[in-house]
């Protein structure tokens, strides 16, 4: 190839290839920045323009050493890499009181989960709230200066009353990913129905099911009785009762919607048995990134209802350490414990 | 001042106690040379702050710093207006027999605006290095009004008008990734992780930060840091550590990173209870 633009851009595509977004704009700068740079700094010149992850740097090693071969390369030698640690906040959850309320879903009736969504639709679910940029009036907070000036005027310009601001709240966004695969298949009904009910609070929520891969599910979830949603979710999601690829389906919602904003500052509830038959290491990374994104990250895991249950499984294990919340899930009281808990 | 090569950019930073390696140098270069912001992610303690200090002393240019932190707003980062100063005005105008209509404009003119870096920056355009620090910090809305303001470097004050950046000031944006940045501010920056320094180099930054050490104890501090390193910790030492380690092993006239003074002296570059737990029983191999 004797077009040095031609070559470059091809090296853009092959990185497209690997995952990274690399737009034309980016390949355009990378093209100017290897022309302000000697031939021997062609590495640098990509890595300044082209990664804008740390996550990134070995897809682009991988695909810079097919394609130069070593030419233009000054990279130092290899390093040990960054670990991410992160402290786990253990609850407990329990209170023995009506009879369907703690009848765990898996031994629910038909008759009785439909009992139930009535009660889920009752359940309110308080998250917590994040400062806005914008203040608003308030009785008290910092002093409001324009306010204070403009009410002077009224007083010939004597500041008489005093204003007061502070900053707005919004409630946090919360993303409910459901795990529907086969060893899931006692408790999704039941999980479907509370994401029903849940998405009723706040229309910016957002519900996802998956399995093997990842269907959102808001639209066919926010309106209408449960029995109808249910059965349009049910339409979507192909994967219904099949294996889990939690990591998989994880990698999946962040590249499609959580780093583009749906996960930011969020409350991610995972609820899922965290039998995961893909790679728990891919897990663990796809958990690191959305801990990262996310404000909290809650897991409810129906297993847990045995006492004797304890995080073992390797995929479970992998997650874990990212949690903030680790719940069960597995009966209605549970999920209105958890709905009081999150404010 | 430009650099005309990436080798004058290393030239020029060794010449101010920063010892850059290669993928460092050519980032700065080409973030002058294009005119771009250059983000610079990075565990805690490996120089990302001091890229822009130093940056502005060999620029000759003003350092404007902003803090982030939670919460950081318009207010603190571009402009206000000094209400209380205006009130005050407003007051004496009353007492006075001064032209009133003359005088509101004055109210709001230059007297009153309160300056912050953002718009300072703006206003002095070439002649500055913004230093945009621990921009993780800061919510996702500050976020997306840096990048308004980085995208055009102009900043509209509506009773004074449009203050516009003839030529935009260099900016360098550090972030400790707590948090991710959104895609759109990163699109428009420049992009370079910087890592620990190999053990050649730190041995470098030491003596030339701490020019008391000697080449024996720096090489010492600078094994047994990367040791640390290796250890699954909460918090690994960064360079500052290493440098402040060697120091304190100098004061108790220690010729290398072994013995009872590196055992008293660990807390320099070890800094966490449970570190330090983890890190006790490998004391005797990683003080070799």
């Amino acid at each position: 190839m004797s077009d040095p633009v031609a070559q470059l851009s091809q090296f853009g595509r092959a990185l497209r290839d690997e995952g990274l977004a690399v737009g034309t704009g980016r390949v355009l700068e990378f093209c100017r920045a290897a022309a302000l740079l000697e031939p021997v700094d062609l590495y640098w010149a990509g890595r300044a323009t082209l990664v804008s992850r740390h996550e990134q740097i070995g897809a682009y090693d991988r695909v810079f050493d097919r394609f130069f071969r070593g030419e233009g390369d000054r990279r130092p030698p290899e390093r040990p890499r960054v670990r991410v640690v992160t402290e786990q906040v253990d609850v407990g959850l329990a209170s023995e009181v009506e009879l369907l309320r703690t009848k765990s879903f898996s031994r629910c009736s038909p008759e009785e989960l439909a009992q139930l969504a009535e009660l889920m639709a009752r359940v309110r679910i308080a998250v917590p709230t994040r400062r806005a940029r914008r203040r608003q009036p308030a009785r008290a907070g910092a002093p409001d200066f324009r306010r204070t000036l403009r009410r002077s005027f009224r007083t010939a310009g004597e500041p008489v009353d005093r204003l007061w601001r502070e900053r707005r709240r919004r409630n946090r966004r919360l993303v409910l990913l459901l795990d529907v695969s086969g060893s899931m298949a006692d408790y999704s009904r039941a999980l479907v129905m509370f994401a029903h009910a849940a998405l009723r609070t706040d229309r910016r929520w957002e519900a996802f099911c998956f399995g093997t891969r990842l269907t959102r599910v808001t639209r066919q979830l926010a309106t209408g009785h449960p029995d109808v949603a249910l059965r349009r979710a049910a339409a979507e999601v192909v994967d219904w009762e099949g294996g889990t690829r939690i990591g998989e389906s994880l990698e999946s919602f962040l590249d499609d919607y959580g780093h583009s904003g749906l996960a930011r500052g969020a409350v991610v509830v995972l609820c899922s048995d965290g039998l995961e038959v893909g790679d728990p290491e891919h897990l663990r990374a796809q958990m690191a990134r959305l801990s990262r994104l996310a404000h909290r990250i809650v897991w409810l895991n129906p297993l847990q209802e045995s006492p004797e249950y304890e995080p073992l499984a390797r995929g479970m294990a992998a997650a874990l350490p990212y949690v903030d919340v680790f719940a069960s899930g597995h009966n209605l009281a549970s999920l209105e414990e958890l709905g009081s808990q999150l404010g | 001042m430009r650099f005309g090569s990436v080798e004058e950019v290393e030239q020029a930073f060794a010449g101010h106690s920063y010892l850059p390696d290669r993928g460092l140098s050519t980032a700065v270069f080409l973030a002058l040379a294009m005119k771009r912001p250059l983000l610079l992610e990075g565990e805690a303690g490996v120089g990302k702050t001091e890229v822009g200090k130093t940056l502005a002393r060999i620029l000759e240019a003003e350092l404007i710093r902003l803090q982030c932190y939670e919460g950081i707003d318009a207010a603190q980062a571009l402009y206000e207006w000094d209400y209380s100063r205006q009130l005050l005005y407003a007051r004496a105008l009353q007492a006075g027999e001064l032209d009133p209509g003359q005088r509101v404009a004055e109210l709001y003119g230059r007297d009153f605006l309160l300056e912050r870096p953002l718009l300072r920056a703006v206003r002095i355009g070439a002649g500055a290095v913004l230093l945009i620090d621990e921009l993780d910090r800061a919510d996702d809305e500050f976020e997306a009004f840096l990048l308004e303001i980085l995208d055009a470097y102009t900043v509209t004050v509506p009773e004074l008008g449009t203050i516009a950046a003839a030529e935009p000031p260099a900016v360098v944006i550090t972030s400790n990734r707590t948090r991710e940045l959104h895609d759109a501010l990163k699109r428009r920056c420049l992009y370079h992780w910087i890592d620990y320094p190999d053990l050649e180099r730190e041995v470098e930054i030491v003596r030339l930060r701490a020019p008391g050490v000697s080449e024996r104890l720096a090489r010492s501090v600078a094994g047994a840091v990367a040791r640390l390193r290796e250890l699954d910790l909460v918090k690994r030492p960064g360079v500052a550590e290493a440098i402040d380690w060697a120091r304190a092993l100098t004061l108790l006239d220690a010729e290398t990173a072994d013995g009872d003074a590196a055992r008293a002296t660990i807390g320099w570059a070890v800094k966490n209870r449970e570190d330090l737990q983890r890190v006790e029983p490998e004391l005797p191999e990683l003080l070799a």
